[in-house]
């Protein structure tokens, strides 16, 4: 028995219930079923590339959401037993051992290791923003990404910026693809991000050697696919225009659609709907409120998580004036028209064959 | 020609004749809502040329159906849309010339047969036939109608058909027709159920068409009549595009059969004869009509259907029908004569575009009176011709006079030895004789 499924078993995890997981993600990801053995085999295998996993301008909601859930987390505990050779957050090290750490991960593995990351990285000021013993996070991706397999932007700051680069962004926050740009990378946004999603990339990176496939925002197309609201158990709701207009009214105890209270949940991409949270117990819609779409760049600054997806961004203050105009200037257009109609048909002559030909005898 | 009708001609005769001022005033006037919206929504996508049998025979980008509309646009425009008005205004639009509508003649008259093949495959449902039709309304009123559609529309006001034939002539055939069937054609009896309809050229060409009618109508046991005062179903009013002359043409059947107190009116084997009557006639007579409208096809396949008439035996060799486009695509009938050719044919097949998506015979919509149109004719010919050779027909089948006209001249122009054949006639020659079992049953 190898280390990983002692962990497993000695938190009460059977080789069964591990095997049970592991063909869980693979048809999660839609991969044949043969492929959750074969990610058994190679998650349990007894060295694993290491994980390097840096935290830069970010809450650590990411790591808490794959950590500490709930309790026990699968995933948690592949995390664990993962060769997690640098983690400030959760590595007992601190300090100059903690950096010694890291340089000694970074140099044994180089070309090897995976690159985890969440939060984004300020650039402001030269990067002074955020700094860990003294080098800013700028300097420390520079020098460790090179030396990366792979890079995963873990949550939606590392994919897209986040709420660090929200309006007016003060530090100049910006996703890691905008510094990383000639490594494999994969997005993984979410506020924080599906744990699942994380344990499905890394298994697949380690059974196949490579990420599994991506859409065009790099995020993987197996959990970001399709909407929250194509996926949505309220939809029978929407296709009838059954709206909660209220938090607190007959529709929202029913349970109908929350479109109307600015669910994001037509335009989000991400697999809540049906993987759902808290070992698979509910999400944010099932809950009653809507999605504000995390997952989604740009979602901090897109108007209020309660204004409905169909009003408006910035309405004018002319568009009442504007309407009216347009009105005047129809109605001014129409009447015209119809004045000029009515003066054609007025002074219609009945046409006869003697007027199939010109007078003149012009054309004959 | 109705009273009033006739006051108007004679009042205004000497103070007019075709101009580019009455062709502007009547585009001006049967400019429309559904025009106004149908340019409006244009998406310039082009299909319409691939569904016009002008273009896809000779490649011309001008024979787009849309492209020939562009005088109707431009008065539209000028007159009706906002930045038309303000370009007028402003000098910067040109008006509509005589030189330039005389030079929209081929495109107008030669290259359309208002085959409705367009407006079906619009795909923002723009209903280009119709815009044709009003656009022929100026370009007739500005002299720069065919001459041959002239002289057809002449012949049919002042002489009764456009093909110039007096009632005399229609008497002389139906002494042979009852000579050859032994049987009476009646003659303006009121109160009877049928009025029967002729177009000239089955009067001159096809006169198989009226002795089929009176050995159906005997067998079937109905009662029929011809009007000695309205006998032409052709209307050459709608084909020219004066709605005024079309009127007048018109009104002379509804006020026939109406006086007659007819139950149907049975529309020739002609296509446009059809459409004229029954879906442009009411609107044109501005009133529905006391009396039915049907065509000759679909009076058979009642027939048919109510087991009036029955068939004997079937035509030798693989037969196929052509779709006469204002019967089928503009018209709506396009079951029956697929019920009628089962009775009467083996081997029926089809052509590979048929139906409401048959291709046009190349001479509807007046084109088969216009001398000018000969060579687009035949060049647009090759299309139906390509879809004989395809389905190996050895007799044509069709239902419309002037489909069979052109057929036929398009088949002996290529060489092609294939009988063209009306299918009212097939039907009476299989007629099953059982009318002495239908007395006994009756009496």
């Amino acid at each position: 028995m190898n280390e990983l499924q002692e962990r497993l078993a000695w938190r009460g995890i059977s080789r069964r219930g591990f095997l049970k997981y592991c063909t869980m993600l693979a048809s999660l990801m839609a991969l044949p079923p043969a492929a959750g053995q074969a990610m058994a085999e190679a998650l349990a295998r007894a060295r694993r590339p290491a994980v390097i996993w840096l935290p830069f301008q970010e809450c650590t909601g990411c790591l808490e959401s794959i950590t500490r859930s709930h309790t026990p987390t699968i995933e948690g505990l592949i995390f664990d037993a993962l060769s997690l050779d640098y983690s400030e957050t959760l590595m007992a090290a601190a300090g100059h051992q903690a950096e010694q750490a890291l340089k000694r991960a970074v140099e044994d593995n180089a070309g090897r290791f995976i690159l985890v990351i969440d939060g984004s990285v300020p650039t402001g000021l030269n990067g002074a923003y955020s700094c860990i013993a003294g080098r800013s996070n700028l300097d420390l991706l520079r020098e460790v990404a090179p030396k990366a397999a792979v890079v995963i932007a873990m949550g939606s700051c590392a994919a897209f910026g986040g709420i660090p680069a929200a309006r007016p962004n003060p530090t100049g926050a910006v996703a890691i693809s905008e510094i990383v740009r000639d490594k494999p990378l994969v997005n993984i946004p979410g506020c924080p991000p599906i744990p699942v999603v994380m344990t499905g990339v890394i298994a697949h990176y380690l059974t196949f050697g490579s990420l599994p496939e991506l859409d065009r925002l790099r995020r993987p197309r197996a959990f970001y696919g399709e909407t929250i609201h194509d996926r949505c158990y309220r939809r029978p709701f929407y296709d009838r225009g059954l709206f909660a207009k209220s938090f607190d009214d007959e529709g929202a105890r029913q349970g109908w659609c929350l479109f109307e209270l600015g669910c994001k949940g037509p335009v989000t991409y991400n697999a809540c709907a049906h993987v759902k949270w808290n070992d698979h117990t509910s999400f944010p819609i099932e809950s009653g409120h809507g999605c504000i779409g995390c997952s989604e760049p740009g979602f901090w600054d897109a108007g209020g998580f309660y204004r409905p997806l169909s009003a408006p961004a910035g309405p004018l203050k002319l568009a009442a004036g504007a309407v009216a105009a347009g009105a005047a200037v129809g109605v001014a257009v129409a009447i015209a028209n119809r004045a000029r109609k009515g003066a054609a048909r007025a002074a219609h002559v009945t046409a006869t064959v003697a007027d199939l030909e010109k007078a003149d005898g012009g054309e004959r | 020609m109705s009273s009033t009708a006739l006051q108007a001609h004679n009042s205004t005769r000497a103070t007019r004749g075709a101009s580019l001022e009455r062709a502007v005033e009547v585009l001006k006037e049967v400019i429309d809502a559904p025009i106004a919206s149908y340019f409006s929504s244009c998406v310039h996508c082009g299909l319409c040329a691939e569904a016009c049998l002008f273009y896809t025979e000779t490649g011309e980008p001008k024979y787009t159906p849309i492209h020939k509309l562009e005088p109707l646009r431009r008065v539209w425009e000028r007159e009706y849309t906002l930045l038309g008005r303000v370009k007028k205004w402003l000098g910067l639009s040109k008006p509509l010339t005589d030189e330039e509508l005389g030079a929209w003649r081929e495109l107008v008259y030669d290259s359309c047969t208002m085959c409705g093949r367009c407006s079906l495959v619009c795909p923002v449902g723009n209903d280009l036939v119709y815009m044709i039709r009003k656009l022929r309304e100026g370009m007739a009123l500005a002299g720069h109608a065919p001459p041959g559609v002239v002289a057809a529309t002449r012949r049919t006001v002042e002489i009764g058909s456009p093909m110039g034939i007096r009632w005399p002539a229609v008497a002389a055939q139906i002494k042979h027709v009852e000579a050859e069937t032994g049987l009476k054609v009646p003659i303006d009896q009121a109160g009877a159920e049928y009025m029967l309809l002729l177009s000239s050229m089955e009067i001159i060409n096809f006169p198989e068409y009226l002795s089929a009618i009176a050995r159906i109508m005997h067998v079937a046991g109905k009662t029929w009549t011809l009007c000695s005062e309205a006998f032409e179903a052709t209307n050459s009013g709608i084909q020219i595009g004066v709605s005024d002359i079309a009127r007048v043409i018109v009104a002379r059947v509804v006020n026939a059969a109406e006086r007659l107190q007819v139950k149907t009116v049975v529309s020739p084997e002609c296509g446009h004869a059809y459409f004229a009557l029954r879906w442009d006639g009411p609107n044109l007579m501005g009133r529905p009509f006391g009396f039915e409208v049907k065509h000759v096809l679909e009076v058979l396949d009642e027939f048919r259907v109510q087991g009036l008439i029955r068939t004997e035996g079937f035509e030798e060799g693989r037969l196929t029908f052509h779709d006469p486009c204002q019967i089928v695509r503009r018209g709506g009938v396009i079951e029956p004569q697929r019920h009628l050719m089962q009775m009467i044919a083996r081997d029926f097949v089809e052509m590979d575009e048929t139906g409401k998506y048959n291709w046009c015979c190349g001479g509807g919509g007046g084109v088969s009176a216009n001398e000018e149109a000969e060579g687009l004719r035949l060049a647009a010919f090759k299309r139906k011709k390509a879809q004989l050779e395809a389905c190996g027909a050895q007799t044509l089948v069709t239902a419309c006079a002037n489909c069979r006209i052109v057929l036929e001249e398009g088949l002996e122009h290529y060489q092609m030895a294939l009988p063209v054949v009306g299918l009212t006639e097939l039907v009476a020659k299989h007629l099953a004789q059982d009318d002495g079992r239908r007395q006994d049953e009756e009496g």
